[in-house]
């Protein structure tokens, strides 16, 4: 009863109200900081037949405007596949490089290596590339879908919306 | 009658210095106490406390070095245009084309040693036992005040856009993405989801408030900025009145009791 | 495999000065000696050894000819041993070894002419090493300029720390009154702290101008979001942070240990309970605070500053001071967790993963059951050691400080500590996190 009367006190009541109204006031000039409105390059992008993509290979030609790369290999799981890995470190997100003659992406910032699956075997990152969504769209064209990713270690790789496979 | 003389028994001298030169005691202590600039000091003070092998200088140092990167600051930015189309050539434009362009070299190397210059006077401030009683709380405004030179540093560090500053910028912020519960990376995050909403993602975590995008881009060069060149130093500003105000207040430079 | 161009006239040029300036400095200790009347041998012996700097001085600035044959160069098989050395083991063991010996060797170290000696060994150590080309890319970029006399100036302050602190701990131990409080008589502030501040300020500004014509700001080319500079780093001041990332994830590395380092510091005066060393140096009255303070400042922020921006190099690999940045070194970095230990090399079984059909409780039920090992550890560090400690090591401390200030201190220590204990259990155990846990983001 005291307890209640308490909490019920004007006094208890105004800080309270005061309070809560400072926490609103200092979430609402968060939600302030964040812009609505973002100039980056657009999400979804089309990239061309897949058969342009030869197997074994990683293309490197859409990281500079798309963050991307586009890979065809047969060593994930033993499935012929196209997908496309985010260009982003999973440990400080700098941009790796495809290393071709060592058959891996290697981050210059922390030295975290990836195997051409997008696999992390060496180095400081704690967990694979990311996948974005890939799929064949109505004109044969493949399309990149960056607003969607796929992690390996969350079993989303299996995902049929994170790779193209590719038949025959 | 001599020159000198003749000026100090001006009106104009008198109207603003309303007391004779400090040639003798008295007027030693009264320009102490008049005049607005010097009565942040004591009018006298013990002979060790102000010994440079004992107080190394090195608080008025940095306190002097952020007058000279204020006084750069400014008029660097006459020349300087934070937009990704100009910020880099304003730069090269200031290193080969304007007059006297080492305002810059002087704004970066008093930069550095600014930070050097503060970690020695918590080095000194630790060493000789001045945090303790009274003096704690003024500790916590200087390790304060160290968090913000840091800051400083920072955030004028990707204002020339070149790849040494974004990519800086890019690893020392990434570190945001990984905050517990609010970077999109961090422990805890997903715990925070509405009915199956994401409260935290790439578009709404820590990261992203402070970059003003989801990579290094105009809005963070912007908001970058503007924290280096408004917001920060007006804290810093602030928080210096309290720190030399609290030294004063505390019983002046630590001495044995 | 030599890439490089070596020596250039302008090079040895430069050095010259320094050679010059040295032997300039050494004349003056002469002087020096000659006043304080010590014995005939010790002052010819500077003697010679000043005129022999001169002599190199003049050499170097005037016989800049032919850099390729030039002489005095630091000998291929020290660089060579010192590149063998450079490992991230000998650097921390060596940077604790110099720590010990500091503190042990104080009273000896505190002596004006060992102090000389050293500091003419550091400055003919850089000067032979400046004509290796690699050590002069690293050590010679602008960036790098206040950090190499960052160094020179925290090794003064520190030994003219310990120098006064040697003197009052004598004072204090024989009773005689301390240092400051001997000549301590109230002067006044103008002139003779209005002038000093002056003084001050006008040769700041001059070093400033001075600085600022000499060394050109770097910059580099402009901003691009896809070509990664490699190496790429932090800021300097926060390198030390960089390194941590090697040990720690972003989390803990970048987030929580710099906020404790944060709170830590601001805690500081409340959990000082001495009330000795108030406004005076001292060690021998306040040996704990101090050895922890200098072991946090000097190896573990400096120091890891030091290795952040001279030795490591492309992909974060470290490279020996006079070794050339080949981005194609390789280096073994396959680590493993501690769940992997456990599961499968002590137990050989797989790591326990929740079945297919499993539900979201059974899921969790399965990771916890995988990092158990590591959970319990963490968990005894966190809550049962500070207990233990309190029992043990620091009974006096608790007993001293009551329940709060004795955690906040005790977790305090901890964490300070954890840096070093992973970086020991990475090399001797090649481990990668003690709690591996990358679907919730949370790694240890």
């Amino acid at each position: 009863m005291v307890l209640v009367a308490l909490l019920l006190s004007p006094f208890v009541l105004a800080w309270t109200l005061l309070a809560g109204t400072s926490v609103i006031a200092l979430l609402a000039t968060a939600r302030f900081m964040m812009p609505n409105v973002l100039i980056e390059p657009p999400r979804k992008f089309k990239i061309g037949p897949a058969s342009d993509y030869d197997l074994g290979t990683v293309a490197t030609k859409l990281v500079a405007q798309f963050g991307v790369w586009i890979v065809h290999t047969d060593q994930y799981r033993g499935k012929n596949l196209i997908y496309a890995l985010a260009s982003v470190c999973t440990h400080l997100g700098c941009t790796p490089s495809w290393l071709a003659g060592e058959q891996k992406f290697k981050c210059p910032c922390h030295g975290s290596g990836f195997y051409i699956t997008g696999i992390n075997f060496e180095g400081p990152a704690p967990r694979p590339l990311e996948r974005v969504g890939i799929r064949l769209s109505e004109d044969g064209m493949l399309e990149v879908d960056k607003s969607i990713k796929f992690q390996e270690e969350m079993g989303q790789w299996i995902d049929p919306a994170s790779y193209y496979e590719v038949v025959g | 009658m001599s020159i000198g003389e003749y000026i100090r028994d001006s009106q104009i001298w008198k109207s603003i210095f309303r007391h004779p030169a400090p040639y003798d005691r008295r007027n030693r202590v009264v320009v102490m106490l008049t005049n607005f600039f010097l009565h942040l000091h004591p009018v006298s003070v013990k002979k060790q406390g102000i010994a440079l092998s004992y107080t190394w200088c090195m608080g008025g140092i940095t306190f002097f070095l952020f007058l000279v990167e204020t006084v750069t600051g400014v008029l660097l930015m006459f020349y300087y245009r934070p937009t990704l189309e100009w910020a880099y050539n304003d730069i090269l434009a200031l290193r080969d084309v304007t007059t006297l362009g080492i305002m810059r070299e002087i704004h970066r190397w008093a930069a550095h040693a600014m930070v050097i210059t503060v970690w020695l006077h918590m080095y000194r401030v630790f060493l000789t036992g001045s945090y303790k009683p009274p003096r704690e709380f003024n500790w916590v405004v200087g390790v304060l005040l160290l968090v913000l030179t840091l800051l400083l540093s920072f955030t004028g560090y990707l204002l020339p856009w070149d790849q040494l500053a974004i990519w800086a910028i890019t690893v020392g912020s990434n570190m945001a993405r990984a905050t517990p519960f609010l970077g999109h990376e961090g422990p805890g995050a997903q715990i925070l989801n509405l009915g199956g909403f994401d409260l935290i993602t790439n578009a709404s975590d820590a990261r992203f408030i402070l970059l003003g995008g989801r990579f290094v881009g105009e809005n963070t060069l912007n908001r970058f900025y503007i924290l280096h060149c408004v917001a920060i130093p007006l804290v810093v500003a602030g928080l210096i009145a309290i720190h030399f105000w609290r030294v004063r207040k505390d019983g002046g430079i630590s001495q044995p009791l | 495999m030599d890439p490089h161009p070596d020596l250039t006239p302008e090079v040895i040029r430069g050095l010259g000065w320094l050679y010059l300036l040295l032997a300039a400095m050494n004349a003056l200790w002469t002087w020096r000696e000659v006043k304080r009347h010590v014995s005939a041998g010790s002052i010819a012996g500077w003697a010679v050894f000043t005129t022999l700097l001169f002599l190199v001085g003049v050499a170097h600035v005037t016989g800049g000819a032919e850099p390729e044959q030039f002489l005095i160069r630091m000998p291929e098989w020290f660089k060579s041993r010192v590149d063998q050395l450079a490992k991230p083991t000998t650097y921390f063991t060596g940077s604790l070894l110099l720590f010990v010996a500091v503190i042990w060797l104080r009273e000896w170290l505190v002596k004006p002419t060992v102090a000389w000696v050293l500091l003419n060994l550091a400055v003919l150590f850089m000067c032979l090493s400046l004509t290796d080309y690699d050590f002069r890319q690293i050590v010679g970029k602008p960036d790098n300029v206040p950090i190499v006399s960052m160094l020179f100036i925290v090794g003064f302050f520190t030994w003219l720390y310990f120098r006064r602190a040697v003197d009052n701990d004598q004072r204090i131990a024989a009773g005689r009154p301390l240092f400051e409080q001997e000549d301590n008589d109230k002067i006044l502030v103008w002139p003779d702290l209005v002038y000093t501040e002056m003084i001050c300020m006008i040769a700041l500004t001059a070093i400033l101008v001075v600085w600022g014509v000499v060394l050109q700001a770097p910059l580099e080319d402009p901003a691009s979001a896809v070509r990664t500079p490699n190496p790429s780093k932090a800021p300097w001041y926060f390198l030390g942070l960089q390194e941590m990332l090697v040990y720690y994830d972003p989390w803990m590395a970048g987030v929580v240990l710099p906020s404790i380092i944060l709170v830590g510091l601001m805690a500081l005066p409340y959990i000082d309970f001495n009330k000795k060393g108030n406004g005076y140096y001292t060690f021998n009255e306040r040996k704990f605070s101090i050895i922890t303070f200098l072991f946090g400042f000097i190896p573990l922020w400096i120091g890891l500053i030091i290795l952040g921006t001279f030795l490591r190099g492309p992909n974060w690999n470290f490279f020996g001071i006079y070794e050339f940045w080949d981005v194609h070194k390789l280096e073994n970095l396959n680590n493993v967790n501690l769940s992997e230990l456990v599961w499968v090399d002590t137990l050989k079984q797989p790591l326990p993963v929740a079945s297919a059909g499993a539900s979201e409780w059974q899921k969790i039920l399965a990771i916890l059951l995988r990092e158990s090992v590591g959970l319990v550890l963490v968990a005894v560090y966190l809550f049962v050691l500070p207990p233990l400690m309190a029992m043990t090591i620091f009974r006096r401390f608790f007993v001293r400080m009551g329940f709060l200030r004795y955690m906040v201190f005790a977790n305090l220590v901890l964490f300070m500590a954890c840096l070093p204990i992973k970086m020991v259990l990475r090399w001797a155990f090649r481990l990668k996190y003690i709690v591996a846990i990358p679907e919730w983001f949370f790694n240890i």
